[in-house]
């Protein structure tokens, strides 16, 4: 659980000043009739989303950056307030758009802190397994589309069919491939249909062998090497400073993971392990992601096995004044009639108060604040959001390098545009 | 709640939901913050959180609230009876949400109460990070970071109008039509 | 269900649904799921169009030419890109009805399926890109919040790319499934080679 010492990947700090976002063209270095002033705009081949970089290029070298967001500003936020706790879970998935389970499940933690509901631990070890679910599904899109970035198009395809894999098993589960909503207060919103471990398990057969090829495809490919090392360099007190989490942390030395270090659900009681590599550039972040994945899988046969063990319990809390009773109850009972019609139509109220909870997204530390005044609905739910606060990152990272290298520096900081802008 | 006595500034600490929360005053804000960042190592600020509590209370809550934790047969108006919250002392508040990365993790949430127009100063030179946590909090809510050398918007289009998130902005959209009429 | 269509189809099982050439070929999107259906009502509509237009033989070979090797453009926004990425992925491959080549570039693209929230600050690049694409192109808008501004009815979302853009084809679902988006694509190809003209000639585009 400790804190690798700082490793010294470049001297001193690299975060440009007065603004730590925007790197200035440096007189010294460049002459300034030489600056073309590009734009990266919203629409572009790389496909992160709606991020516009305005670059200033000296040449091919990267002189000035500065990232330009608010394309998606969705609003999320401020509709939440407007909706009851239960159909507010709705729009949480929407966020980030590519780990949806990691989203929904931040969300329904923080509203479950200010019941303080218990959650049965069928539910709890469902939500590890499909959180584990998605964090290899977000990998998978982000190795794909990155590799697919720097010209492996190959790998884009493998990914892929790996990851209909995963939303066949969210499928499932969950009755739809992505934004589930599978997550509810209390516990899940459906048992696990009878099978789903088995397929699971073939899932965990198959997927350690797709890693090892991918990395068979990439880990000795010279071009690859060539423009991943030394590439988008950012040391560890730099990393903090600039509130990086996630892989970008663990990448350059920090051995910090909220699911070992602070934990949430039932991850105090798996094995696994968590990579950090001290080199701080792409490949590092790339070998992160790699391993990850592989211990993801790790995580998630042991919570098959525990979920084998847990079968017939109930998958939600037995509150009835949060949770619907069961359809069959309706007929016999007034009490459990007059808890359906309250929850349905006026919502459940949760008491007043403030949170802040946070998870280990794909991306790195996604906290949800979460004001509530006793009513049915919200009244503050802010998102802390991995990709907002890896964006700031971009000005420090990409000092020196070429254009070709800024896409690989940009793909290597993994933002997903609904989550920067939410 | 001791630990943090020696910050400075700290006009109030709360406890709840197993979380700390200091309470300081927005003049000395930077103080505070570097103090807690150089003696009590925290590191890391995750959040930049502002909060609009224009209305707050005026709605009674009425009825059941959640859970059993919610209903106490011991003590009088907690179950079935019209209760309001207890009141901000000013409409905004900002909460800067900060978390120590070391052998002894721990979370703390730095807050301070602005009213409509008070600008607080900005955190930049203690944590970089603060950079556009604090634009958005600008954009959304209108709250005036002093010291921060690019507070624009960063959300909406740079031209736009109003703040969103405060509560006497609407919510916007179109008013949507179900039936067939023209 | 989709497993049995599909084999339904290639087993020609299938009732003909009209004497069309695109029905001949098995193509009758969603009465592939229930093969004791008659024609729906767009198969009807496009049938009318089709004998309303007469079109020449050059015009429908320009016609198949221009629905067979349709390229879109890369316009993928929110959710829905990532199921508009999974269309190109080998197990709903695209690549099948030629449209494999996703071009970045507006200028060689003739369709933009805008899949994703539109914001207010994305709409004007939005319409650079589509005045951008040459003639003929198409648009769909794929999923609630580009028909319809979805479920975010708020300060910042456009409530339907439409109001911007003349959309061919709407494709519904949150995200549609990469199975909906390629009905939603079938269709559009049905329509041209139906000679039912691209969205702009039809409702104008606004300035």
């Amino acid at each position: 659980m400790s804190v690798l010492p700082s490793t010294r990947i470049y001297e001193g700090t690299r975060i440009p000043q007065p603004v730590p976002t925007i790197l200035e063209v440096d007189p010294e270095k460049h002459r300034l009739e030489d600056i073309l002033r590009v734009n990266f705009g919203p629409n572009h081949p790389s496909t992160h989303g709606v991020l516009r970089l305005v670059v200033d290029l000296d040449g091919e070298t990267v002189a000035g950056i500065r990232a330009v967001i608010g394309y998606l500003h969705t609003g999320f936020e401020k509709n939440m307030e407007h909706k009851s706790w239960w159909k507010s879970v709705t729009y949480a998935p929407r966020i980030d758009y590519v780990s949806f389970h990691a989203n929904e499940l931040l969300y329904v933690l923080a509203i479950e802190k200010l019941l303080g509901i218990e959650v049965p631990r069928r539910a709890t070890w469902t939500r590890m397994a499909m959180a584990e679910l998605n964090r290899i599904h977000s990998h998978l899109v982000w190795l794909g589309t990155s590799a697919l970035e720097l010209g492996a198009i190959s790998l884009f395809w493998y990914c892929f069919d790996d990851r209909d894999q995963i939303l066949d098993l969210f499928e499932m589960a969950g009755g739809t491939r992505m934004h589930t909503r599978y997550v509810q207060v209390g516990g899940i919103a459906e048992d696990l249909p009878p099978d789903f471990t088995s397929e699971a398990r073939k899932f965990c057969e198959s997927m350690p062998k797709s890693v090892d090829e991918y990395e068979a495809i990439l880990d000795r490919n010279a071009i690859w090497l060539e423009r991943t090392q030394g590439v988008g360099l950012l040391s560890s007190d730099d990393a903090l400073a600039l509130a990086q989490s996630g892989p970008m942390l663990r990448s350059t030395g920090v051995d910090w993971d909220l699911r070992r270090d602070m934990p949430y659900l039932a991850y105090d009681e798996v094995e696994f392990d968590v990579p950090v590599y001290c080199g701080g550039d792409v490949y590092d972040r790339y070998r992160v992601h790699m391993d990850e994945m592989r211990e993801s899988v790790r995580i998630v046969r042991q919570c098959l096995d525990r979920l084998d063990e847990m079968d017939g319990e109930p998958w939600i809390a037995d509150d009835r004044k949060v949770v619907l009773p069961p359809r069959h109850e309706l007929h016999t009972s007034m009490e459990s009639l007059i808890h359906h019609f309250k929850i349905v139509t006026e919502g459940f109220r949760v008491p007043a108060g403030e949170v802040y909870v946070a998870i280990e997204s794909p991306r790195g530390e996604n906290g949800c604040y979460l004001v509530s005044d006793g009513g049915a609905r919200p009244w503050r739910v802010k998102f802390r959001a991995p990709s907002f606060a890896a964006l700031q990152a971009t000005a420090t990272i990409v000092q020196g390098l070429l254009i070709a290298d800024l896409i690989a520096a940009g793909g290597s900081l993994d933002p997903v545009m609904g989550d920067a802008d939410r | 709640m001791t630990a943090y006595a020696s910050v400075p500034g700290v006009v109030e600490t709360r406890e709840s939901f197993g979380e700390t929360t200091l309470v300081v005053d927005p003049a000395r804000l930077v103080e505070a913050c570097t103090a807690l960042r150089d003696e009590h190592g925290f590191n890391f600020l995750s959040d930049i959180a502002a909060a609009d509590y224009l209305g707050w209370g005026e709605q009674e809550v009425a009825g059941y609230i959640g859970t059993n934790a919610g209903r106490d047969i011991h003590v009088p108006g907690s179950q079935g009876l019209a209760r309001v919250p207890p009141p901000k002392p000013k409409r905004f508040s900002v909460s800067y949400h900060l978390l120590r990365v070391n052998d002894d993790p721990a979370r703390l949430r730095v807050q301070v109460w602005l009213d409509d127009g008070e600008s607080v100063a900005s955190v930049l030179p203690v944590w970089p990070a603060a950079d556009w946590f604090e634009r958005e909090a600008f954009d959304m809510m209108g709250i005036r970071f002093e010291g921060h050398a690019n507070l624009m918007r960063i959300l909406m289009p740079e031209d736009w109008e109003g703040h969103p998130l405060r509560k006497d902005y609407p919510l916007g959209g179109e008013p949507v039509r179900f039936s067939d009429e023209d | 269900m989709a497993k049995g269509g599909t084999e339904l189809a290639v087993r020609k099982q299938l009732p003909v649904v009209s004497g069309r050439p695109l029905a001949k070929a098995g193509l009758q999107s969603e009465r592939v799921l229930w093969p004791d259906r008659g024609p729906g009502v767009f198969e009807r509509e496009v049938e009318e169009i089709e004998d309303a237009l007469l079109l020449t033989t050059v015009e429908k070979a320009v016609a198949w030419a221009q629905s067979n090797s349709m390229w879109p453009d890369t316009f993928g926004l929110a959710c829905c890109a990532i199921e508009m990425m999974s269309i190109v992925s080998s197990r709903y491959d695209i690549a099948r009805f030629g449209m494999e080549r996703f071009s970045s570039s507006p200028r060689q693209a003739d369709l933009l399926i805008v899949s994703g929230r539109v914001t207010h600050k994305m709409a004007p690049p939005l319409r650079q890109v589509y005045d951008q694409m040459l003639e003929p192109k198409w648009v769909i808008a794929m999923g609630a919040c580009a028909s319809s501004g979805g479920m975010f009815n708020n300060y910042t979302i456009l409530q339907g790319v439409d109001k911007i853009v003349p959309v061919d084809i709407h494709v519904p679902g949150c995200p549609p499934r990469p199975e909906a988006l390629m009905e939603g694509i079938v269709r559009l190809h049905e329509k041209i080679r139906g000679g039912v003209p691209p969205a702009y000639e039809i409702r104008g585009v606004a300035e």
